[in-house]
């Protein structure tokens, strides 16, 4: 009997063995790539940026003292803030609608959403700059209306940019915020009804507390993308609308300074892992993240 | 289909825990070659662990499982020869029904024409005939249930593993579908483990029932044995109807154990021979409903009141109460009409009566 | 329902509707454009026609941008589907604690900004060699495809009985054979809406195309960028449009799957 106990450990150990090997060879393709795709070249990335000719913090020191990138960085985090509050703020009555809507119109509403959602941005923003052209439909429905005689400068300009960004990014912030108001039990709101809230007192007590998750998640992801945006500003904007990615690129492409564009890219990585583990703390973002 | 050589299986000191959880203490099993044995308990006694274990989907932590001789405890399911019914059916979606059927005889390598013998005997035989080309998704649940068993018995299997089959389907469908599976098992009998926690669905179907609680077998045998002859109360709750009345037993005299009833003079006695409890002190007395008569004498007789009259057509089940303030049911094929209210006395055969232990 | 304000609540819905009409209105203004008779943009079009798609054919430089594309997209479609399908399938058999560890570590690359992932590309790519080819660009477009093949098929996995596999191999199925005929069609629908994300994914990118692609791998989007820089053309335009009509078609494929993936669902039940 003993002898037969030792065999049959052994046959449990072997076969745990065995199905943990085979989970790990399931991982291995994913592993070798990443490590090899990602990790690897990030951290060469991340190692270029010590490598300035005066010293390893060169790099930095030269970014951090310069005033043409720190105006450039603040010009981009002013961006991304601007663009996440409006897309947030226009989000949210959209969000509204899906959940109010039924049936062919739900669908309708829904696919004006998830439509802009898979097509390219380039396209989105080549969209944006025919129709704010000069002599653009926009500036043609203008002058008919006859809110203004002359052409209006719609493009290269911040206008340009912060139409485009919150077109883009608008449905990163809706769809969050759609799936926090669907999981609102109607019964709280009939709850405050029935205790005599106006309908004011119901939606600022109840109904937006009870949203603020999505918002929370929908409001990060903006945030984030915006932040390391680069096609929409460079075609939609002038000069002066300068984002830290397009200052990066200049530093490849144009200046070769690779250690400022590698030490430009951690500071901008850093950035968007402290904004990461602060919202998460609050919400949680893997959950909103399936929603795509 | 030709009655075939079938396998007993055999458990030696098997068991299995999910972390503290003790979900089958060592437990010994033996099913003899062709025998229809059901696993009966509430939910969480271990008999779907104990299926898992047979089917290979779970390793044991301890003990052996043998297989009609043959040590398969560190066999895959695939090389078992298990044919397995699932509760959810488990039936393949993307396939046809005949696709499904023909699942196991593909793997085992049968092609052309004698697949197509097998499958459409198979499907003849849960009278399913015609409907090979079907989509799962077509049929009624009563139909996926059978689809399921053909699967399962095409493959000629040496064991039959049923969880539940029936659990999906109505009341009136489970019915047919029980006489059917018991209609195919005497045709062909094949050695089969059946779980279920409808106690009916085991008295009608099995040839032996194991009871099973917190991962143990209290108590195997025959559907009469397991109903006439309960070793504990749990056990004569879960089959059937019963009368339980607090007893106290007295002493052996002779072959005879003599016990007085809580709540009434005199004492009692019943024959002594394969009780179930037999020291003197606090037992349990079990009369099923149907052993109890009205009396018109004295003799060996408890005086109680109707409570109430109900009729269930051919029967009529009286409700009683005892001196203690014990319910009971009395149940006849003609009872004389009483008013509730009405005190009568009730009275039993001494051989139909068991002592059971006070505690469960 | 009295709750909010039927004032308010026409207003916002009003609100609403605006914000979903400036969502869809500008996609459509380069269909339009693309079917300009003029040498210039004008929309609405005065006269239609299909001089710029002739155009486009013609011009040996679009369309091998779009074969590239093409070849680019297929490519990392193939890639992302077997990492992400396998990585999918392993993630099934980890204890549930793990999981969020293990799934956070593939998206990792999605938290990345996009411009840093690709100046460390190109910075790499070009010291091995695979800079400007479709192998290396589709490589890149992987990076980005995977998390949502795996996200997708394990929605699809999680949909799975898992009694199904039990049934097969109870049946004397090995375990490749149970993949193959049960698992593989039962996920089927999972894999292939993350091969059409991935697809789609890969056919629109543009950042990590501008650095990787070169002149070798010059796919349609780096093509239609370089144009619109410099001007706006119609030809760009039809460039526009067939992304578009790519996109469009794929995501009208997959909802319609999905559709009949859920009513497959409903039936069987």
């Amino acid at each position: 009997m003993t002898r037969v106990e030792t065999t049959h450990a052994w046959r449990g150990h072997d076969q745990r063995l065995g199905r943990a090997a085979m989970t790990f060879l399931l991982f291995l393709p994913a592993l070798i790539f990443l490590a090899v795709w990602f990790v690897w070249p990030l951290g060469q990335l991340i190692l270029l940026s010590f490598q300035g000719e005066d010293g390893a913090f060169a790099a930095y020191q030269e970014i951090l003292t310069s005033e043409v990138f720190r105006i450039v960085f603040f010009n981009t985090l002013k961006l991304a803030v601007l663009v996440t509050i409006i897309c947030t703020i226009l989000a949210y009555p959209a969000a509204w609608l899906l959940t109010r809507v039924k049936g062919f119109w739900f669908s309708i509403a829904l696919y004006c959403i998830l439509v802009p959602f898979w097509i390219s941005i380039l396209v989105r923003t080549f969209s944006w700059m025919l129709l704010l052209e000069r002599s653009g439909p926009v500036n043609n429905f203008l002058i008919t209306l006859g809110v203004t005689d002359q052409p209006l400068k719609l493009l290269f300009n911040d206008l340009g940019v912060y139409i485009g960004m919150v077109h883009v990014l608008l449905p990163y912030a809706v769809l969050p915020i759609y799936s926090s108001m669907l999981k609102i039990d109607q019964r709280l709101l009939l709850a405050s009804d029935s205790l005599g809230a106006s309908g004011r007192t119901t939606f600022f007590k109840i109904f937006l507390p009870l949203t603020l998750p999505g918002v929370t998640a929908g409001a990060t992801f903006v945030f984030l993308l915006a932040l390391g945006f680069y096609i929409t500003p460079a075609l939609l904007g002038g000069p002066h609308n300068l984002t830290a990615a397009m200052l990066i690129d200049s530093f490849v492409n144009e200046r070769l300074v690779w250690p400022l564009a590698a030490a430009a890219s951690v500071i901008l990585l850093v950035i968007v892992l402290v904004v990461l583990a602060v919202t998460s703390r609050f919400v949680s973002l893997g959950s909103s993240v399936v929603v795509k | 289909m030709a009655v075939k050589e079938t396998h007993g299986v055999r458990f030696e000191q098997i068991c299995k825990s999910f972390g503290e959880v003790k979900a089958l203490r060592p437990l010994n099993l033996e099913i003899k070659p062709g025998e229809f044995l059901t696993l009966l308990g509430p939910s969480g006694s271990g008999k779907t662990t104990l299926l898992n274990i047979v089917a290979g989907f779970l390793d044991p932590d301890d003990g052996r499982l043998i297989l009609g001789g043959q040590d398969v405890t560190a066999l895959p399911p695939r090389a078992r020869n298990i044919g397995m019914v699932f509760q959810n059916y488990a039936l393949f979606p993307h396939m046809s029904v005949a696709e499904n059927v023909a699942y196991g005889l593909k793997v085992r390598g049968v092609k052309g024409m004698a697949l197509q013998r097998q499958v459409n005997e198979a499907l003849e035989m849960v009278q399913l005939g015609g409907y090979g080309e079907r989509a799962i998704d077509q049929l009624s649940g009563g139909q996926q249930q059978r689809v399921a068993l053909a699967r399962a018995m095409v493959i000629e299997p040496d064991l039959l593993l049923m969880d539940e089959p029936l659990g999906a389907l109505d009341r009136q469908l489970r019915k047919h579908v029980q006489l059917e599976i018991r209609r195919l098992h005497t045709k062909s009998p094949r050695t089969t483990i059946y779980v279920t926690h409808d106690q009916e669905e085991a008295l009608v179907m099995s040839d032996r029932v194991a009871i099973m609680r917190n991962g143990r077998i209290v108590q195997i045998g025959t559907p009469g044995e397991l109903y006439e002859k309960p070793d504990s109360a749990y056990i004569a709750r879960f089959l059937g109807e019963s009368n339980l009345l607090p007893v106290k037993v007295l002493g052996v005299e002779k072959d005879r154990i003599a016990y007085s009833i809580r709540g009434y003079e005199g004492t009692f006695s019943t024959p002594a021979k394969g009780q179930a409890e037999n020291t003197p002190g606090e037992a349990q007395l079990l009369i099923r409903p149907e052993a109890l008569r009205v009396s018109q004498t004295d003799g060996n007789s408890l005086r109680v009141v109707v409570e109430e009259v109900v009729y269930l057509g051919e029967l009529t089940a009286t409700k009683l109460r005892f001196a203690d303030g014990q319910e009971g049911w009395l149940r006849a094929m003609k009872s004389p009409a009483h008013q509730p209210g009405a005190v009568i006395r009730v009275t039993w055969a001494p051989e139909d009566t068991r002592l059971l232990p006070a505690k469960d | 329902m009295r709750r909010f304000k039927p004032s308010s609540q026409a207003l916002t819905q009003i609100a609403g509707a605006v914000v979903l009409a400036f969502l869809v209105m500008p996609i459509f203004a380069v269909v339009p454009a693309s079917f300009n008779q003029a040498s210039f943009i004008k929309i609405p079009p005065e006269e239609l026609s299909l001089q710029w798609y002739s155009a486009f054919i013609e011009d040996r430089g679009w369309m091998s941008s779009l074969f590239n594309s093409i070849r680019v997209a297929l490519l990392t479609t193939a890639i992302a589907l077997v990492i992400g399908t396998l990585a999918a399938l392993g993630v099934e058999r980890l204890p549930k604690r793990m999981r969020p560890f293990v799934i956070g570590a593939v998206l990792s690359p999605l938290i990345v900004p996009v411009i840093m992932i690709s100046i460390a590309l190109y910075y790499v790519t070009r010291s091995i060699g695979l800079y400007g080819t479709v192998t290396g660009l589709a490589l890149s477009h992987a990076l980005i495809c995977v998390p949502f093949v795996l996200l997708n098929v394990s929605v699809s996995l999680q949909r799975l009985d898992p009694n199904l596999a039990r049934a097969a191999s109870g049946l004397g199925a090995r375990p490749g054979y149970v993949f193959r005929t049960v698992t593989l069609p039962a996920i089927w629908p999972g894999v292939a809406s993350g091969g059409a994300f991935a697809f789609v994914l890969s056919f629109d990118e543009v950042v990590i195309s501008l650095f990787i692609a070169g002149y070798g791998a010059k796919t349609l989007p780096v093509k239609l960028w370089e144009q619109i820089r410099v001007e706006f053309t119609p030809v760009a335009a039809v460039g526009s449009t067939l992304i578009l009509t790519f996109t469009v078609v794929l995501f009208i494929l997959t909802r319609l799957s999905a559709r009949k993936r859920n009513s497959a669902a409903e039936g069987s039940q």
